[in-house]
């Protein structure tokens, strides 16, 4: 296929050519970035927590006014649940998976640290609550029922003496090592804590950004939290949890009246809702990329017709000169090539460039090379399929058409 | 003339349909998707309070000192207060008007015992909060300066919690148990609800509270505050009164200083404040004060999400897209009646007439273009407000200029994408014959 | 009316120089019905198309009505077209969109006429060719006669000074030809200028004068029944 003629037929109307070249150019700069963010956003919304979600529900528990037997109400609340049939256990807390609402500390290894050692995210747990999460211990053990302490509300400082802490945290506090038996400080910094036990994986409650970078460190400290208003934790029998849920709402009533549940939800739901903003975001981009192909490609149609159809007589006329209907076609398909070609190349420079201008505006991610690359390829195989349609009624001018006079 | 081109602008785009549809479809699309993303944008970068963001401030003060804190804000200020500051500045006086806050809740006994209680949101506030946020009255009024120094067991709800409760009566002097307390209902405020919600940014997109009380009650019946609480380096004694003396910030703290002068003044107070806590042993660094007013409030708090930015951002770009994808169908278009030009040309139109002619009809096409957008904007908020979570489902609504705006650039728009064209059309140069195609 | 001295029109390309026209001079007075003939590629149309103001020339004079039109930039010159020159082509040119009476009316929006003159001109145009009952058709829906009727309706319209007219009658048959010739002799014994370039003989014969272009030079005949043959021109 000869370039040149197409490339000096294609400057006298140059100014169509590149506008076919520049959309083309944008749009694979924004795709490219767009499905970044896309395939980001859903990889966020599927981290996993390290716990039997399908099985977990949350009761957020609000008791009317400030009873003064607290304690007394917790365990009996407790027991009952425990007791309900289709009930594996559960824990009072003051902080749940995938809430986006907990405590979050910085943890040190000496007690006058002036930085913190690494961030984490503070949840009060029972001897129960690993059998409640489905959390798996990697090493160590669980709390003793002796190890567990009634704390009264967040200004109830009493501290614990052990803690069971996430493998990632002890990966970054104690590298290379076995975490069991170390000490570590959290607030009040001058109280060591025994780590006895590290389980495999427990998420921080939150999902944001600013959580992202510690989002697997995790602290569980022994404590019953009875205060007004908690988190009761129940894990159910597989298939069972709609039911449960409602056995669970009613028994708790029955056992005492003066109190507030509302917005019981289980741990899958609450995944769902967290992450709501980011699937509709990734949802938003897919539509948009989707809208932006699909306007390119008309464009293109659309363009490539009237081109047709303004050379139609120069069409006839080589044919009469003896091409054939799929050379006239590989005309086409060239030129659309051509334009494809220097579109994508363009695109691909927009794509990085805008990437990098994210990246430091927004506080992005930098795009992998692959993306561009492989979206310049798919941008060519689009332009072809795109001008498949006018090129075939280009093909099909009949010859006679030189003879005739316009 | 303007309606003679705009004749031979409907009789040229009726000609061909085809053309004329994907023009206006290609224009229509993207306006649609990019005022979408527009609409939610200005919603959220909206002042919330136009007539008074001047004269209202949010107070920081340094209670930490120098630390190298995980907060991105870099000027070592917290957004909000601790207790004992915003006591202290409370008695102060320094401003018109003047409130401490603090979000909290409570459980609420209906009167029906076959009624559940439930969970209500509240707002610990001065009686200064009202009038100073603007917040008008259906039923009575915000509790006494005298209320106020008793700390009574007084509240103000909101029209939709009279609704729920009291069936939209006046409820002036009915009682509500909050946790078991009593509680005299003394006013019930209009619907109200600033978006974003500016004066307390833990919860920006958040609903407005359903109840509020005065703070030196809500202290007394000891509610927990139900915002962020951080305690940096000291957690403070154990117990309520502990929380209370502890270097903790949970407190909000606005003031109303309507003129320039005044907010100098409060900011020579708040800094003698800052010095004297020096002074006295209690902070061991210089002053570090800010007032900002509603605006650079929520500048500094990126009310504005990234997520947004980036919507924008793609949607405009898609706009761009669209808009020389019309481009080049309008350049076909026209190429495709250079005849006609070249016949009129002769007969004697200038090229301003020619010009004109075009540039009009690329305007009807915007037209167009923009009440196709302005449905599909319809439709994509729609869309959002389903995909979205509730609180930035607020921000989805058409609002009288946003429709302005949606024609007016689309207008503008289409009419600029066709400059071009016009442009070529205004070189085609009067025929003698109609030369081949 | 229509005055041309040493008027020359040269195409220049890189390589080489032609002219279309060369030292061509022509005077049409007012009144006069002049028609222009010579073989194909002598320069008529290039004449028509200047004459008409839609193409510049390279050298010497040209004066219409009066005006001397060197120099003139694009605006004046559609506007001196639009006043003074009333056109009729070969392949009719009228606008497929419009219906016969919007068609007329084209040149006279340019001028700047209101709406009642416009009205006025467009009747009195349509009455003159003999079509008023045919306001509201589309040319799609006339005859190539009653088309170029249309045309010429289109070129009155605005009272023009000078009627220039390319192969009126090129592409219609013998009948509708001698009704548009009929029409023309017409209007010029009311008094119209009408210059016509044809190749037909027996339409030159219907004008006051001829006047032969050869090569891009005049070979001006007196009596349009003689002719002098095309010799071989001096360069």
């Amino acid at each position: 296929m000869e370039f040149r003629p197409i490339l000096s037929a294609m400057r006298r109307n140059k100014v169509g050519a590149i506008l076919i070249s520049l959309q083309m150019a944008i749009t694979l700069a924004i795709l490219c970035n767009g499905i970044f963010i896309i395939v980001q956003r859903v990889a966020l919304s599927k981290r996993p927590t390290g716990a039997d979600e399908s099985n977990i529900f949350v009761i957020p528990n609000q008791w009317v006014g400030s009873p003064p037997d607290l304690v007394a109400r917790l365990r009996g609340d407790l027991t009952a649940l425990r007791g309900l049939p289709g009930v594996i256990d559960a824990y009072a807390t003051n902080s749940t998976l995938l809430s986006n609402g907990g405590s979050s500390e910085g943890v040190n290894l000496k007690p006058d640290q002036k930085e913190a050692s690494a961030q984490t995210a503070l949840y009060f747990a029972d001897e129960h609550a690993l059998n409640a999460l489905g959390l798996k211990l990697v090493s160590g053990r669980n709390f003793n029922a002796d190890e567990v302490t009634d704390k009264m509300g967040y200004t109830d400082h009493g501290p614990a003496g052990v803690v069971i802490i996430t493998r990632a945290l002890a990966e970054k506090l104690f590298p290379g090592k076995t975490a069991l038996g170390q000490s570590i400080y959290v607030q009040p910094a001058d109280h060591a804590m025994q780590v006895v036990g590290v389980v495999e994986r427990m998420q921080v409650p939150w999902v944001g950004s600013w959580s992202a970078k510690f989002n697997d460190n995790s602290i569980l400290e022994p404590f019953r939290y009875a205060d007004t208003y908690a988190y009761y934790v129940v894990r159910s029998q597989p298939n069972q949890l709609a039911g449960v849920l409602k056995a669970a709402e009613k028994k708790l009533y029955e056992v005492g009246h003066d109190r507030v549940l509302e917005k019981i939800k289980s741990l899958t739901e609450a995944r769902a809702e967290v992450y709501q903003d980011d699937r509709g975001l990734a949802v938003i981009l897919g539509v948009v990329c989707t809208a932006l192909v699909a306007v390119m490609a008309f464009g293109i149609v659309g363009l490539t017709s009237y081109w047709v159809a303004q050379r139609r007589r120069q069409i006839g006329i080589r044919r009469a000169l003896g091409a054939t209907r799929s050379a006239i076609l590989h005309y086409f398909q060239t030129e659309n090539c051509l334009i494809a070609a220097s579109g994508a190349a363009l695109g691909i420079g927009l794509a990085v460039c805008l990437n990098l201008w994210m990246v430091s505006t927004f506080e992005m991610e930098r795009l992998h090379l692959s993306y561009p690359i492989s979206g310049a390829f798919v941008m060519l195989l689009l332009g072809q399929a795109s001008v498949l349609w006018p090129a075939m009624k280009a093909a099909s001018v009949p010859p006679a058409l030189a003879t005739r006079a316009s | 003339m303007f309606n003679y081109y705009m004749a031979l602008a409907v009789l040229s785009l009726k000609r061909n349909v085809v053309l004329t549809v994907l023009m206006i479809a290609a224009v229509g699309v993207g306006i649609g998707a990019s005022m979408t993303m527009l609409t939610v944008f200005r919603a959220m970068a909206e002042d919330p309070i136009p007539n008074k963001s001047h004269e209202l401030f949010a107070v920081q003060i340094d209670n930490w000192g120098p630390r190298k804190s995980f907060s991105s804000n870099g000027d070592n200020l917290s957004e909000q207060v601790s207790y004992t500051d915003a006591m202290a500045l409370m008695s102060i006086r320094a401003a018109k008007r003047q409130s401490a806050m603090y979000a909290t809740g409570a459980a609420l006994t209906p009167e029906d015992p076959e009624r559940r209680p439930f969970r209500v949101h509240a707002r610990a506030t001065y009686a200064d909060f009202f009038p100073m946020f603007s917040v008008r009255f259906r039923f009575g009024a915000s509790w006494t300066a005298a209320e106020e120094a008793e700390r009574s067991e007084v509240l103000v709800i909101s029209r939709e919690l009279n609704d729920k409760v009291f069936a939209g009566a006046n409820s002036v002097g009915k009682t509500l148990n909050l946790d078991g307390h009593p509680f005299r209902v003394v006013g019930v405020m209009e619907h109200w609800e600033p978006i974003p919600k500016f004066y307390d940014l833990n919860d920006m997109y958040g609903k407005s509270e359903e109840i509020f009380v005065p703070f030196g009650r809500a202290i007394e019946n000891q509610m927990p505050s139900w915002g962020n609480t951080n305690c940096h380096d000291d957690i403070g004694a154990p117990g309520w009164d502990g929380h209370l003396r502890s270097e903790c910030v949970w407190v909000q703290f606005w003031a109303e200083l309507p003129t320039a002068a005044e907010a100098e003044h409060y900011r020579s107070v708040l800094n003698n404040y800052a010095a004297d806590q020096q002074r006295s042993g209690r902070f061991h660094w210089p002053p570090n004060t800010r007032v900002r007013d509603v605006r650079e409030w929520l500048t500094y708090q990126h009310v504005v999400s990234n997520e947004a930015r980036i919507l924008v951002l793609v949607s405009f770009s898609f706009l761009l897209v669209c808009l020389l994808n019309a481009m080049g169908l309008m350049l076909a278009k026209i190429m495709g009646r250079a005849g006609d030009i070249g016949i009129r040309r002769a007969l004697g139109a200038n090229r301003r007439a020619i010009f004109s002619q075009c540039l009009i009809e690329a305007g009807v096409v915007g037209l167009a273009g923009g009440c196709l957008g302005l449905a599909l904007t319809a439709l994509g908020l729609v869309g959002l407000r389903s995909l979205l979570s509730e609180s930035v489902s607020r921000l989805t609504h058409l609002s009288i200029s946003d429709v302005a705006i949606a024609l007016i650039l689309s207008i503008v728009a289409t009419t600029l994408a066709g400059l071009y064209p016009t442009w070529r059309a205004a070189q085609v140069q009067p025929v003698w014959q109609l030369k081949a195609q | 009316m229509l005055k041309m001295t040493h008027l020359s029109k040269a195409y220049r390309t890189e390589v080489v120089e032609t002219y279309a026209l060369r030292d061509f001079s022509i005077d049409v007075s007012e009144g006069e019905f002049v028609a222009v003939t010579g073989p194909s590629g002598s320069g008529k149309t290039t004449f028509l198309s200047i004459a008409g103001l839609l193409e510049e020339f390279s050298g010497g004079e040209y004066q219409l009505d009066g005006a001397n039109v060197r120099g003139l930039n694009d605006d004046q010159r559609s506007k001196l077209r639009n006043e003074k020159i009333g056109f009729i082509f070969q392949a009719f040119n009228l606008i497929a969109d419009l219906n016969v009476q919007d068609n007329i009316d084209v040149p006279l929006r340019y001028r700047g006429f209101d709406a009642a003159e416009r009205r006025r001109r467009t009747q009195e145009a349509s009455r003159r060719v003999g079509l008023s009952a045919r306001s509201r058709h589309y040319p799609a829906e006339l005859s190539g006669g009653q088309q170029q009727r249309v045309a010429i309706a289109r070129a009155l319209a605005g009272s023009p000074r000078l009627l220039l007219a390319d192969e009126p009658t090129g592409n219609l048959d013998t009948q509708m030809a001698r009704g548009v010739m009929d029409l023309l002799e017409e209007l010029h014994r009311d008094g119209a200028t009408i210059v016509m370039v044809t190749h037909d003989p027996e339409l030159a014969v219907r004008a006051d004068r001829e006047v032969h272009i050869v090569d891009g030079q005049v070979v001006e005949l007196s009596v349009p029944s003689r002719r002098i043959a095309a010799a071989s021109i001096p360069t």
